[in-house]
């Protein structure tokens, strides 16, 4: 016992240090106004804090033991493994930014009972990037195509759907510390980490891999204690109140490209990656996001000043469907995946129909079109049923076809001296405020432009060992697999469509 | 015999007397846990009874049949029969609140005035006395202390939150309620009353949905608040406010909504009348379930609060969750009339 105390009082003491880091030239200098005062929110013993974590990685790493007994990596879906090899490792480079993040934040908060939990947290989010790791190395090896997981983290980078993950995660270690905070801890964590670490397993689950529920249960159990860190943070500048404003403006920023980002993807992940889908994504939305983080949390940070995002209810229509928009464009370039795309059949149509009524009018028809080019003798693809590309967003990275393909609210404009696209007005009005973090970024068409199609995946390098079978295929269940020739046959060759 | 009560997720445990409520017994041990109207009443203070077991009821507003059955049930209404380990997670205290025990003040007020609406109720105006101020949430409500007894009743504060000095109730009478009897003869502008509070979890909630407000009874008062608190931040939500009364004389403070829709744009006010004696009343009529399945075809997409007596709050929830509302979307204050 007088052990324990005497490590509590140093606990204490280390706090009442108080240091800034040397550095005289910022690279983002911040904007706010940081209170010294503030509470520790994890309020840990180091000692403790190890214990409780190797308790719980023992538990997870024991898993993955038991589902190679179980067999779980054999006989999960094979739609939903397959769908994970570009979700899982989005995921692991949202941690990978986390902890650089963090670390940041930790030296640029100038607040010790603040930077406390900061220092924990990358504990944290070094133990999930771990988690992960040794989780898709368990799909390596027992997964029954492991196509795509081999490669999965060099794949992402160079693919549309990791250029979604890498335009929303960077915001956790480029800019404003605290602006870093509202968008890692207050909005990715607290907003949506519920959907995505507890809903998500339950699709696991129905879906048979208890081994991505499990691990994901276990990252979630830290999420409490880094909502906690962002809640400090937040309640700590919203003490000044020339802060606040900046507080609203972040939020604004961060809650729509979020929504963009997470939604798309995560949408995407439990209803297209799933046979079997024990909810619907726009429910699980209005509960985690509408009515837990708006209804509740920002709710009770209102009397501090802090506003709903002015595009809430822009954002609550558009989950409906942004996420059917996302599978279509997914499953139309599926020879430039490094994972097998499905096709949708009358079940999946029926249930989408049912839960998101109208959808059969606007996607019916490419779902078809889908299943009827799956196979490699049919000798074409949805690409060239395509008047042209859709352009990426510059923002947010989604193509522009959102919120649905119907209803694009694509915008088009100069800048620099060449064309960008937008994909809404919320990612427009991002670009011109923060034109600098934008940008640069090249597109995917652009770097492409001229390419024959064939040419493009051999230079992704998404084939399989034997050279000319595709990774990506347009089912999970082909007879025979698509091959290079197959491509090169039909001769696509791609456009920019912003290429002047 | 006494019984010992654990609570998670504090990981705290205390003594319940033989005869304690375990919320009595939380509190008097300098434990914090919520509570609203304690006495079965509101649901405020539903636990998880993770372990052991409790005699108690409470009534079926304040806690569903399917609660009951996951092990739901209300800490002011609930004496422990054995040990217990209940879970308050659901409460959403902080540690830090748990720890600080019960802060729900009372105080000492002055009735500054009091007007007839209607026949049947009331306006109170309570000026309060040092400590001048109360801080609550538009929504809340206080229990006040019927004088000579040790009976509280509960009303919602009609007033503003700016309007922080003083707290206005609307009171219905009902035949023989204590607190009734003693508005008709015995209570006079410049008396004393004590009162607890604020208490009570309904407000209006941030979201992106419109909103459905009904209200019938004295059930307008927590309504009024609401608008009014918009009203003064200069902020204005979608909203439907459907207020049910039986002939046009039962309808009251009909000027003052008015006058708040036209200062908040999106603001509808719908007078319903159940008997409308009055030729010339053009407004809608029917009970208010009945209007509601009049002008709504769909209520997906909206948000429904409802305060007023426990009949009409009965027969609307399961039409408005019928016509689309999420259940978990539903707010609403049912005093149930003490049995005591
Ligand atoms: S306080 Fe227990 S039901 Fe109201
Ligand atoms: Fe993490
Ligand atoms: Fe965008």
């Amino acid at each position: 016992m007088a052990g324990k105390r005497s490590l509590i009082d140093v606990h204490e003491k280390s706090k009442g240090y108080d240091w800034d880091y040397p550095d005289t030239d910022p690279k983002y200098p911040s904007r706010f106004i940081i209170p010294k005062t503030g509470k520790d929110p994890f309020r840990m013993l180091v000692r403790d804090y190890v214990r409780m974590e190797e308790e719980k990685d023992a538990r997870t790493y024991g898993f993955l033991d038991g589902a190679l007994r179980m067999r779980v990596a054999e006989t999960a879906e094979p739609r939903f493994m397959e769908a994970l090899k570009l979700t899982l490792p989005d995921l692991t480079n949202a941690e990978f930014q986390a902890v650089s993040g963090v670390g940041m934040i930790a030296r640029g908060i100038g607040n010790q009972e603040l930077r406390q939990g900061y220092y924990a947290q990358m504990l944290d989010e070094v133990r999930h990037t771990q988690l992960e790791m040794s989780l898709r190395r368990y799909y390596v090896e027992h997964a029954p195509d492991p196509a795509g997981w081999d490669v999965a983290q060099r794949a992402l980078y160079q693919h549309p759907g990791g250029h979604v993950s890498l335009a929303l995660f960077q915001n956790f270690n480029t800019g404003d510390v605290i602006d870093a905070v509202i968008n890692l801890n207050v909005v990715v964590e607290t907003a949506y980490t519920n959907i995505l670490l507890v809903a998500t397993p339950e699709t696991a689950v129905a879906n048979g891999d208890h081994a991505l529920a499990t691990t994901f249960l276990s990252i979630q159990s830290d999420e409490a204690r880094h909502m906690a860190n962002g809640y400090g943070t937040l309640f700590a500048v919203l003490q000044d109140e020339s802060n606040v404003p900046l507080v609203n403006e972040a939020l604004e920023r961060h809650f729509w490209h979020s929504h963009r980002g997470l939604d798309a993807l995560v949408g995407w992940q439990s209803e297209y990656g799933a046979v079997h889908r024990p909810w619907a994504y726009k429910d699980q939305w209005q509960e985690w996001v509408g009515d837990d983080f708006i209804g509740s949390y920002i709710d009770k940070l209102t009397d501090f000043g802090v506003e709903a995002p002015t595009r809430l209810a822009k954002v609550a229509h558009d989950v409906s469907w942004i996420h059917h928009s996302t599978a279509l464009a997914l499953a139309a370039i599926w020879p430039l995946n490094f994972w097998r795309s499905d096709v949708m059949g009358p079940a999946d149509m029926e249930w989408f129909d049912s839960h998101y009524p109208g959808w059969a009018e606007v996607y019916g028809p490419f779902w078809q079109g889908h299943a009827a080019m799956a196979d490699p003798s049919s000798g074409r693809l949805m690409l060239q049923e395509l008047p042209s590309l859709p352009p990426f967003c510059q923002v947010c990275q989604l193509p522009c076809i959102m919120p649905r393909p119907d209803r694009s609210e694509i915008r088009v404009f100069e800048h620099g001296g060449r064309n960008i696209a937008v994909c809404s007005e919320g990612c427009e009005w991002i670009f011109h405020r923060w034109p600098k973090a934008y940008e640069g970024r090249k597109s995917f068409w652009q770097k492409y432009h001229g390419w024959d199609l064939a040419d493009v995946i051999l230079d992704l390098g998404y084939v399989r060992p034997d050279g000319v079978t595709l990774m990506g295929q347009p089912s999970v269940s082909l007879e025979r697999l698509w091959t290079i020739e197959d491509i090169r046959r039909i001769g696509f060759e791609i456009k920019d469509p912003l290429a002047s | 015999m006494s019984a010992k009560i654990s609570v998670e997720p504090f990981g705290e445990s205390f003594e319940c007397a033989d005869g304690e409520t375990i919320l009595d017994a939380a509190l008097r041990n300098g434990f914090f846990l919520k509570y609203g109207c304690r006495h079965g009443g509101c649901g405020t203070c539903k636990v998880v009874m993770s372990e052991g077991d409790v005699e108690g009821e409470g009534s079926s507003f304040a806690i569903s049949a399917g609660e009951r059955a996951d092990g739901v049930v209300l800490a002011c209404s609930s004496r422990p029969a054995t040990d217990c380990t209940i879970d308050v997670d659901s409460m959403e205290l902080t540690e830090d609140e748990f720890r600080a025990g019960d802060q729900v003040a009372s105080f000492e007020v002055e009735l500054a005035s009091l007007e007839r609406l209607t026949h049947d109720t009331c306006a109170l105006s309570l000026a309060l006395q040092p400590p001048a101020s109360i801080a609550f949430t538009d929504g809340q409500f206080v229990n006040v202390v019927v004088p000579g007894t040790d009976m509280v009743r509960s009303y919602s504060l009609a007033n503003a939150p700016e309007d922080s000095d003083r707290i206005d109730l609307i009171v219905k009478l009902l035949p023989g309620g204590a607190f009734s009897a003693l508005l008709e003869s015995g209570l006079h502008v410049g008396d004393s009353l004590t009162l607890h509070g604020p208490l009570g979890e309904l407000r209006l909630r941030l979201s992106h949905r419109k909103v459905l407000m009904v209200a019938g009874g004295s059930g307008l008062a927590p309504f009024l608040s609401m608008l009014r608190n918009l009203e003064r931040r200069g902020r204005s939500r979608e909203i439907d406010l459907v207020f049910g009364a039986r002939t046009r004389a039962d309808l009251y403070l009909v000027g003052e909504l008015e006058r708040l829709v036209a200062a908040l744009p999106g603001v509808t006010f719908v007078p319903a009348l159940s008997e409308p004696d009055d030729e010339l009343w053009t407004g809608e009529r029917g009970l208010v379930t009945e209007v509601i399945a009049r002008r709504y075809t769909s209520l997906d997409g909206y948000d429904a609060y409802l305060a007023g007596p426990p009949a009409m709050i009965e027969a609307s929830i399961p039409l408005i969750t019928g016509l689309g509302v999420r259940p978990a979307n539903v707010h609403f204050d049912a005093f149930v009339s003490s049995r005591r």
